[in-house]
């Protein structure tokens, strides 16, 4: 895949440019890029985690139901949050533990949308010795449109 | 029975995919998602302790659980002409390769608002000896 070749898939590079816990600040906007979705980066997804849903891949199917045409599964966020962050973004620093997720969807994402990011650290904390950080993060087509918001929980590397 | 917001109740269970997990299974994801964390990757990395925590080796993202529960959830919503709109979801248990997963859900309670219809779903995912490694809730619009 043309997306994950240009992409740094060796987390450990670039790591001493990213924040630790200290120096996180909740409320300070992150770094984001614009991405654009293309329907082979949907296939990928959809193949990972056994998706066939013909609203992802059969345009005739798809154009005849209310979306009219196709559309992302609506966890296609998990490749977004990677692919619109840069490589010196946290959420790379190799050892960061997801503990859980929150997710709102708006209208699926589509093939071929140019996907925007807003994204920052909302509060940080301890609790049994485990470094915290929460993030929320809002996902917009390129009309300005809200796909989906969310919201994670991670434990940072120490 | 075609599903609708009339005839669902309180208990009625979906059941979603059996997905068996294996280094493959994790590499795919690890390219799908873009997410390459170590913990994912490298084994020597992940003979390491983590804090209070050892994992031993690989284990496989717990986004892949969140992806298999939406998965079940719009494959049951989609025939209704519901939509999914809501997943949160807890990680309880690392999941490692030559695992298998499969997660439910089971409608807790429906609840109607000013301009729209709503079921809220307990979700879990278990592996194959019944233990649970996710949890968490969903919300389906229905119309």
């Amino acid at each position: 895949m043309a997306q994950a070749q240009a992409f740094e898939t060796d987390f450990w590079k670039d790591a001493n440019l990213r924040k630790m816990w200290d120096d996180i600040v909740p409320g300070e906007p992150r770094k984001t890029l614009p991405y654009v979705l293309t329907q082979d980066a949907i296939a990928l997804y959809c193949k990972s985690v056994g998706e066939t849903h013909p609203l992802y891949f059969d345009e005739a199917y798809a154009k005849i139901t209310r979306y009219g045409g196709l559309i992302a599964p609506p966890s296609i966020h998990i490749l977004l949050m990677f692919s619109c962050t840069p490589a010196d973004d946290w959420m790379r620093s190799p050892g960061t533990v997801n503990a859980g997720q929150s997710w709102s969807y708006n209208i699926p994402a589509r093939p071929n949308d140019t996907i925007t990011l807003q994204a920052r650290a909302l509060d940080k904390f301890i609790k049994r010795e485990r470094l915290f950080v929460v993030h929320d993060n809002v996902f917009f087509n390129q009309h300005g449109e809200v796909i989906c918001s969310g919201r994670g929980w991670t434990i940072r590397p120490q | 029975m075609t599903t609708t917001f009339e005839n669902l109740k309180a208990g009625d269970a979906i059941d979603g995919p059996s997905f068996a997990v294996s280094r493959e299974s994790i590499r795919l994801f690890c390219d799908a998602s873009l997410d390459y964390n170590p913990l994912h990757l490298d084994d020597d990395y992940m003979k390491g302790s983590f804090g209070k925590t050892h994992f031993g080796g690989i284990i496989m993202h717990g986004m892949n659980n969140f992806g298999l529960i939406s998965r079940m959830i719009t494959d049951w919503a989609y025939p209704a002409g519901a939509i999914h709109r809501r997943l949160e979801t807890r990680w309880v248990k690392p999941v490692k390769p030559g695992v298998t997963i499969q997660p439910v859900g089971v409608i807790k309670s429906k609840q109607e608002t000013a301009k729209s219809r709503w079921v809220l779903i307990d979700v879990l995912v278990r592996n194959q000896d019944g233990d649970k490694v996710a949890t968490g809730e969903a919300m389906v619009e229905f119309p």
